[in-house]
């Protein structure tokens, strides 16, 4: 009897399992198949291609758009990434190891932050930008991705700052170690792994957003890929380019799902660290 | 553990803040603040000379239209919608998450697809799936349906894509609360004659409250500024326009930013008020466990 | 704006002795992309004929017109010097006039630029008695049938849809009827055809005579809650429409005069049955109006090379280019004479057809506020199939006096 319940619960829970790998991941083998399909067979309506060709790959790297809208993601979340995680590293120490007047009120600013809605600020964002130069500039994202993903940042570090033994430093330096050996040879790899993760979920947010790329760029020189993928050109005034939509979302969707999935432990440990330990 | 409190950590505390804060103020505080003045004049980029102080009259403008009113309603239709069915179907995917050993792994990985992927691309890939002329989903299911051209059909699409997109994370948060129940727990209960569904709903629910109001609380601010999946899938056509495609297209497609400015300065109102019934919701014990 | 004209006057001498270094400066042409090259080939010849006065860079703009004034008006806004040459759809001039982003053609070039050109392509280039662009490449929809089920093209809307009805599951209506530009396009014709106009004559006031708005939105209704409409007519554009129609299963096809070359391509057994007529008359007597699209060239108010943009605006428009964007691109030429040329006849079998449509063309509204104009249209008529002309046509009159006033949400 009780056999059979387990039998029975294991077959659930095992199909329960295969339902979920279909669900995250029907989207994406649609999105691929899509862009392997040619021009003519594309609205074959059929989930797999007929035949498979790679025209619209070498059609988005063949012009301008494309490889520049990648150039301007990749560097764009990059550089906010690195500022924001530096400014966040400074204010998540402070926060966990120093106690100072105001501490809870960062954490709530940062928290007041995460709850804004962005498309507040794009309005005097555009206005202030136009006026000081930096409309349609890689900067003009910058500073707001950098905001925009302080709050995660902090609150993430946070959480994991409070889970290290720090103590060891003093240890460390009792042991005879300089404060700089202590620092480099203890307390950076306790405290990388939260660095790290911090990092990629600040990136995958720059990475992510369309409504500033939209309101405050225009054109290759700051344009990234959500917003060029949207606004793609097509190929004649009233074609739609669902082929080349296809196979840009394919090349910017493969590397950051290779790191998800290369970090998963990482970046649940993250995105869960802020809500239920802060 | 109290110490007394050290100047010279006083000191060093704020100054390792205040890059992080100074940004802070600088990209949001300002903006918000100059929003609020500018939505007291008459201020439109394709005619700038003609600028001029209008009190509250953009306010009446907003509060008088009835695309404010619907959008509003939209945003909500789609807020609720999505974050009741992400509810459920976190939980869902939670406990598999936890109970399955089958591919727990690969389980554990492809959830995160989801989430990494960018929302314009997840748009585009269920606009192209629900198009009736490239589409799979009308010959799948046997229909002829214009899925995106029609209002409620429309919405259904929409709440599906933002489910599908957000829902891994929805049940990351309910999975950490999850393992905050202890197991012997409901080893207690089961012995004591309970069935799956008297365990979860008795015991493993009410342990894990908090959780589930914080990710609750995340989600719906998260939901009510939907912009990115409206404005790939119908660009607010067949009347889905939610508050932030109004805003956007106040300012940006129209430069009246006056006008647009009192959109962002109401919808910035809306999440102070969501936020704050969530944490009046949320009450003593979500205080308690902040303070802990 | 006058002075800035004046200004660059006065430096062109400098220009000109600079004109031959090979630093010659670089002129940006904003424009959507154009797939077959004739742009780019354009604006090759122009700089080589310039002899190295200038050189001119394309810079594309996405494909859907909302979009590409959506880009342009907010690099305009900020000031953008970088704008030299603007391919502008022809419903931006009073906006981009108005706003001072653009400047006036002065009347040695406005003489170059009107020569021979149609006058509803020019009346397109005009805001305020000047001009204000070149008219360069032009457009009209035709009605497009299947003549292997219709004897002969409908003259009328009614008798199009009772044809249509007629001939059962292939007799589907193809046309533009989600809430965007071309339902403004769509509705414009519709009352221009039954002899009304939007705008009062001094395109201050919204004029909507009450009789052919009502008959426009009569039609539009029928059109939708018909079963000859097709079932995603609320969501379509101009290209869900063209793809219908190749499929084979549409008979009519309101549609630019791309979908010939397109359906040639992909869809031969659907081109050799495709017959062309003039759009639909609202009632038989009095032949339809079309909306008039296509491109004029401006030069960007900001441009540091205001004298250099205009002359190569002046030679891309040209009648040598306008060929060649006819026969490459299958763009409709401004020049009325280059519609006899055989080059291009070839090109347009249905040559005449177009120049007498493009010569009783109607012109959108000519206002600076026509995207607020245009978005209350296509708001208030959204969906189609729940207008009710006695009610919606002071519905419209007055969303489109609000829009007038700038006042207001769209």
């Amino acid at each position: 009897m009780s056999g059979e319940r387990g039998l029975l619960e294991g077959l659930f829970w095992r199909a329960g399992s295969l339902l979920v790998i279909v669900y995250a991941l029907l989207p994406v083998a649609w999105i691929v198949a899509l862009s392997l399909k040619p021009a003519a067979n594309l609205n074959d309506k059929r989930f797999v291609p007929q035949r498979f060709s790679l025209e619209h790959y070498r059609a988005i790297f063949a012009d301008a758009q494309f490889p520049a809208a990648l150039w301007n993601s990749i560097g764009i979340a990059a550089i906010s990434t690195l500022l924001a995680v530096l400014l966040a590293t400074f204010a998540a120490y402070a926060i966990v190891r120093l106690r100072f007047r105001g501490r809870n009120l960062v954490l709530a600013a940062a928290l007041s932050i995460a709850m804004f809605p962005p498309v507040a600020v794009i309005g005097p964002l555009f206005d202030l930008w136009r006026t000081l130069g930096l409309y349609d500039t890689w900067l003009g994202l910058i500073l707001p991705y950098m905001t925009f993903t302080l709050p995660l940042a902090i609150w993430t570090l946070a959480a994991f700052f409070r889970e290290i033994p720090w103590d060891l430093d003093q240890a460390a330096r009792v042991d005879g170690a300089t404060p700089l050996q202590a620092f480099r040879y203890v307390i950076v790899p306790l405290a990388a792994p939260g660095v790290f993760t911090a990092a990629i979920l600040v990136f995958i947010f720059a990475w992510n957003d369309f409504l500033f790329a939209a309101a405050l760029t225009s054109t290759n020189a700051a344009r990234t890929v959500p917003a060029a993928i949207a606004f793609f050109t097509g190929s004649s005034r009233f074609e739609l380019p669902t082929g080349s939509i296809a196979a840009a979302s394919v090349v910017v969707t493969v590397p950051v799902t290779l790191v998800v999935l290369l970090f998963q432990r990482r970046i649940v440990a993250g995105l869960t660290a802020g809500a239920v330990k802060g | 553990m109290s110490r007394p409190r050290d100047p010279a950590e006083e000191r060093l505390g704020w100054l390792l803040c205040t890059p992080a804060v100074l940004a802070m103020l600088l990209v949001t505080g300002y903006p918000i603040l100059y929003a609020i003045w500018l939505s007291l004049f008459r201020y439109d980029l394709r005619f700038p000379d003609q600028r001029e102080f209008a009190g509250l009259a953009n306010y009446a403008s907003v509060l008088t239209s009835g695309v404010w009113w619907q959008a509003l309603g939209n945003t909500l239709i789609i807020t609720v919608g999505s974050v009741a069915i992400e509810l459920v179907l976190g939980m869902l995917l939670a406990l598999v998450m936890r109970r399955a050993l089958f591919l727990r792994r690969t389980v554990r990985a492809s959830v995160l697809v989801p989430y990494a992927i960018i929302t314009v691309v997840a748009a585009l890939a269920w606009k192209f799936a629900f198009d009736p002329v490239t589409g799979f989903v009308n010959p799948w299911l046997g229909l002829e349906q214009p899925w995106l051209t029609q209002r409620w059909s429309a919405f259904l699409v929409i709440i599906l894509t933002e489910v599908w997109k957000t829902t891994p994370f929805m049940a990351l948060l309910l999975l950490a609360g999850l393992t905050l129940v202890p197991q012997d727990l409901l080893d207690a209960a089961r012995v004591d004659g309970a069935n799956a569904w008297q365990r979860f709903f008795r015991v493993t629910l009410p342990l894990m409250r908090n959780a589930v109001l914080v990710a609750l609380l995340f989600r719906t601010l998260d939901a009510f500024r939907i912009f990115d999946t409206v404005f790939v899938q119908t660009r607010g056509a067949q009347g889905t326009e939610t508050v932030s495609v109004v805003g956007y297209h106040t300012l940006v497609t129209r430069l009246n930013l006056g006008l647009g400015s009192a959109v962002s300065v109401l919808i910035f109102l809306c999440v102070l008020a969501i936020a704050a019934l969530f944490v009046r919701g949320l009450g003593a014990s979500f205080a308690a466990e902040d303070r802990s | 704006m006058i002075k800035a004209l004046a200004a660059a006057l006065a430096v062109l001498p400098l220009v000109g002795c600079d004109g031959q270094a090979p630093g010659a400066p670089v002129l940006n042409w904003y424009v959507f992309d154009e797939p077959s090259g004739a742009f780019a080939a354009a604006a090759r010849r122009c700089a080589e004929s310039s002899n190295g006065a200038y050189r001119v860079a394309l810079k594309p703009l996405p494909a859907d017109a909302d979009q590409q004034r959506e880009q342009l008006v907010r690099r305009l806004a900020a000031g953008d010097d970088d704008i030299d040459i603007i391919g502008m759809d022809v419903i931006w001039t009073p906006e981009f006039a108005a706003a001072g982003w653009i400047l006036p053609w002065p009347e040695a070039q406005s003489q170059t630029a009107r020569g021979g050109r149609i006058a509803a392509s020019l009346a397109s280039a005009s805001y305020d008695g000047r001009l204000w662009a070149a008219p360069f490449t032009t457009n009209a929809q035709l009605l497009w049938y299947r003549t292997d089920r219709v004897p002969r093209p409908p003259r009328t809307w009614d008798e199009m849809i009772d044809m249509a009805e007629a001939l059962g599951d292939n007799g589907t209506i193809q046309a533009q009827g989600e809430r965007y530009e071309g339902l403004t396009v769509f509705f414009v014709s519709l009352l221009a055809s039954a002899g009304g106009s939007v705008l009062s004559a001094d395109d201050e006031a919204p004029a909507l005579p009450d009789g052919p708005t009502r008959e426009a939105l009569r039609i539009l209704h029928r059109l939708a809650t018909s079963p000859a409409s097709d079932p995603a007519l609320e969501g379509a554009r101009e290209d869900q429409t063209r793809l219908a129609f190749e499929s084979g299963d549409s008979s009519f096809m309101l549609n630019y005069t791309y979908v010939w070359p397109s359906a040639r391509a992909n869809a031969p057994e659907v081109a050799r049955h495709m017959g062309w007529a003039r759009w639909p008359a609202v009632d038989a007597d009095h032949p339809s109006r079309v909306t008039i699209g296509g491109i004029n060239l401006g030069v960007g108010a900001f441009s540091e090379h205001p004298i250099l943009a205009l002359a190569a605006a002046a030679c891309i428009a040209g009648a040598d280019n306008q060929r060649l964007a006819a026969e490459r691109g299958g763009l409709p030429p401004t020049i009325a004479a280059l519609y006899d040329e055989p080059q291009v006849r070839q090109t347009f079998p249905f040559a005449d057809l177009l120049r007498d449509t493009l010569r009783d063309a109607v012109q959108r509204p000519q206002t600076p506020l026509y995207n607020d104009v245009s978005l209350a249209i296509s708001r208030t008529l959204h969906p189609l199939s729940g207008i009710e002309p006695a009610q919606d046509v002071p519905r419209l009159r007055d969303a489109i006096g609000r829009a007038l006033r700038s006042e207001g949400l769209l």
